[in-house]
């Protein structure tokens, strides 16, 4: 493993188990080495990614691509199905901002957890809170509960946890979407700075902040890597498929011509495809 | 740093779950390991072969290194957990003290005054049978609180953990340590009636701590098995809620095992809670040195069930997330 790797990933997937009924997990649990009571989902497959440290790369694709869940296995909350992925350094991720708060503890309670998930020392987090709270600048509600804070708020104070974090690797979903003008410029101001010390993975629907903030884009398409290169390459080739392409349901599809072409050829020891009806 | 390595053919080879993710990353070191010392001379085989125990040492305290590695976050979770539960009351801490008092006063009254008890241990003077009793429900309901709270601990942060990278595992340490925090004080509680009553605490006090350990593992282990389990079907929480205060009377919580037939005694030390509340009683009220075949007994018991309990969780920690 070279040392200046941020992220190294190969053969990475990722299959939801879907279940008709809810005792079938059960079923799953005890009887799963005779058995299959599930239908797989394949949300991402084959993915070879690898990121070098200082790097920023920006991840675009259409809803339901695969994008976000190859964030959550990059930082490490969901585990892929197969493959390999290697992770080094001080990850924060910045997804779904605001949702991991809990909405009766204020909001600098919120901090101390949030932060202490990122992996800081107490004694940290505490001389960073002056700090934290300038920047999210919510005013006297930083001591009041998070259910009395508005989308605005949350995402602002969630976005300043990351901030603070001291992270090596910042991994962004649609941070800055909920954000005023003015936050989204701090935020901006942020990741612009961010980008020369630290690694960087952005998701995002605005072209112009991927153009902005992104050496090379990588293009994830019906859970696989579509395209990947020079980001003004990508982001052309992009923006012409969209042209043409129409708005359709294929990439939720659980059906056997949508799926079966997308998961890994792999079919374990011969068994029969049963669940495919 | 966090690696994560589950070779493709073994993980598409079995169809159940994918496999251990430590255990994978462990077992490459090792082939890692063997490959170089086959290359390289004596010297190099010799470090080698130390280095070839660390994986297996850091396997068999993965549960504890997990702990010491998040013990940060475990105490930042248990901080606000303790402190959010007397937060809304005007009286706060005090009610941590004034319930377990209540309950030993009640106690002393109903086995002093109202119930006279034809159990041997009942003969020895009722004010110690109350602390007997006391002592053992403090034990009781630290394993029964956990019990039928951890089959809803992932559901209970189900959404923290599927939108952070929040590590599950500690979960149990929180809850372990929280309820830990409250027997602690009925403990406390405990202690004083002792001292009042009988004016000076036996000496053996000081072997608590080399039961407080293995039970902190004991607990973890069944937290752990319960809490991934009960991720999957909110079943395990109705069984306990059904099971656990039965096993109070298979308990020797009310009586002692000196109380029992020498067959039926011998059971009461196969059941761990039972062992460990004897064993407690032994050291904490009648000052003498435990039953040491029991608590060896109990040590191994702890140390399986924590191994055992931490194992499950890891082999299903990575789709628990996708179910709850």
């Amino acid at each position: 493993m070279s040392s200046d790797l941020a992220i190294r990933c190969s053969g990475l997937g990722k299959a939801y188990q879907l279940y008709a009924r809810r005792p079938d997990q059960v079923k799953q649990m005890l009887f799963g080495s005779f058995r299959r009571f599930y239908q797989e989902y394949w949300v991402l497959r084959d993915i070879d990614l690898e990121v070098e440290r200082g790097e920023s790369v920006g991840i675009i694709g259409r809803n339901g691509a695969g994008k976000t869940t190859l964030l959550r296995l990059l930082c490490g909350i969901t585990q892929p199905t197969c493959g390999e992925l290697i992770v080094t350094g001080r990850v924060a991720p910045i997804l779904a901002l605001g949702a991991a708060f809990d909405w009766e503890m204020t909001g600098r309670q919120n901090v101390l957890i949030g932060s202490a998930v990122l992996g800081l020392r107490r004694s940290e987090i505490l001389r960073r809170l002056p700090s934290i709270a300038e920047f999210a600048a919510v005013g006297p509600f930083f001591d009041q509960p998070v259910r009395l804070y508005s989308a605005g708020m949350r995402s602002r104070l969630a976005f300043a946890i990351c901030v603070h974090a001291d992270a090596d690797t910042l991994i962004v979903d649609e941070a800055l979407a909920v954000g005023d003008a003015a936050f989204q410029q701090k935020g901006l101001a942020f990741m612009e700075a961010f980008r020369r010390r630290g690694t960087l993975i952005l998701v995002s629907h605005d072209m112009e902040q991927v153009r902005a903030l992104c050496d090379r884009v990588i293009w994830v398409d019906y859970g696989g890597v579509r395209a990947s290169g020079e980001a003004a390459k990508i982001l052309r080739l992009y923006g012409d498929a969209t042209e043409w392409e129409e708005d359709d349901d294929i990439r939720f599809r659980l059906d056997a011509e949508a799926r079966t072409a997308l998961s890994p050829a792999t079919t374990s020891r011969g068994r029969k495809k049963w669940w495919i009806l | 740093m966090s690696v994560f390595i589950n070779r493709r053919d073994r993980g598409r080879g079995s169809v159940g779950f994918p496999n251990r993710p430590d255990q994978m990353a462990d077992d490459r070191a090792l082939d890692e390991i063997a490959a170089r010392a086959k290359q390289h001379g004596y010297v190099v085989r010799l470090r080698e072969a130390v280095g070839r125990t660390a994986p297996r040492l850091r396997y068999a305290f993965g549960p504890l290194s997990v702990g010491w590695r998040h013990r940060e976050l475990i105490l930042a979770v248990l901080r606000r957990e303790l402190a959010d539960r007397f937060s809304g009351s005007v009286l706060g801490w005090a009610w941590a003290v004034v319930g377990p008092l209540i309950t030993l006063l009640i106690y002393t009254m109903t086995f002093t005054k109202a119930m006279q008890l034809p159990l041997a241990s009942a003969q020895g003077g009722t004010s110690s049978y109350a602390l007997s009793t006391f002592l053992g429900l403090i034990i009781f309901s630290l394993f029964a609180e956990l019990c039928c709270r951890a089959p809803l601990l992932m559901h209970e942060h189900a959404w923290f953990l599927k939108t952070s990278i929040f590590p599950s595992e500690t979960l149990a340490w929180t809850a372990v340590l929280r309820a830990l925090t409250y027997a602690g004080i009925s403990f406390l509680v405990l202690l004083v009636f002792e001292l009042a009553l009988n004016g000076v605490l036996p000496l053996s006090i000081l072997l608590l701590p080399f039961i407080v350990v293995p039970l902190v593992l004991f607990l973890l282990g069944v937290v752990w098995f319960l809490a991934a389990i009960g991720a999957f079907t909110r079943d395990i929480s109705y069984l306990m809620i059904t099971f656990v205060p039965l096993m109070m009377f298979a308990t020797p919580v009310f009586y002692r095992v000196a109380d029992l037939p020498t067959g039926l005694g011998m059971l009461a030390y196969a059941n761990p809670l039972g062992a460990v509340i004897e064993i407690a009683r032994a050291v904490v009220l009648d000052g003498v040195f435990p039953p040491i075949l029991a608590y060896l007994g109990f040590l191994v018991v702890s140390l399986v069930v924590c191994r055992g309990g931490h194992a499950v969780f890891q082999r299903y920690k990575g789709i628990l997330i996708d179910v709850i």
